[in-house]
């Protein structure tokens, strides 16, 4: 019986879904704290006659966040491109 | 996120990881607008003490600021689910199995 090799594949296994859970949570929260830093720098001038979001601030965070994605997904596609075509080369 | 893929355990470690996550962030966040509001409110030296003029910025600064990560944490998650329909979509053009 190999009870004990099918455990340690078992715990590999985890160990594995573990850190990808990680490293997928670690890549959202910095995609979210970028966004929030940028948006921000880029939407909100720095004179607060108010507290509240105008509509013209409200309207440019909405464009600046999907135009964030948009060039997330672009940057991530060049470089899966490339990556690949080292690997190709190789 | 869907972590039910994971055991019971890795469940339990994975909350305690996001906990000290959180906190984390949340130092990152009170540093990053002590320096922003800082540096968009406060320029006058003539005085130790903050002015009324200073105090009521800084307060204004971070209100609007928490109002802005509202607002682009909403944005945020319909990009983001967007994002993943999209990907799913893709997956099952390619007839690849859906991921367990």
């Amino acid at each position: 019986m190999n009870f004990g090799g099918y455990q340690q594949q078992q715990q590999m296994q985890s160990g594995l879904n573990m850190s990808m859970a990680e490293q997928e949570l670690e890549m959202v929260t910095t995609l979210f704290n970028n966004i929030v830093d940028s948006c921000h720098r880029k939407c909100i001038p720095p004179k607060y006659h108010d507290n509240e979001l105008n509509k013209g601030e409200s309207v440019c965070i909405d464009r600046c966040v999907a135009k964030y994605f948009e060039v997330n997904m672009k940057v991530g596609q060049k470089l899966t491109a490339q990556a690949n075509q080292g690997q190709a080369m190789m | 996120m869907d972590f039910s893929g994971l055991s019971d355990n890795d469940r339990g470690r994975m909350n305690a990881y996001i906990e000290q996550k959180q906190m984390k962030d949340f130092l990152r966040l009170y540093a990053n607008l002590v320096d922003r509001c800082f540096e968009n409110c406060v320029n006058d030296f003539t005085s130790k003490a903050l002015s009324s003029k200073e105090d009521t910025c800084l307060t204004r600064c971070v209100d609007k600021f928490i109002k802005h990560s509202e607002r682009v944490g909403l944005r945020f998650g319909e990009q983001n689910a967007l994002l993943q329909q999209q990907q799913q979509q893709q997956q099952q053009a390619m007839g690849g199995a859906p991921p367990q």
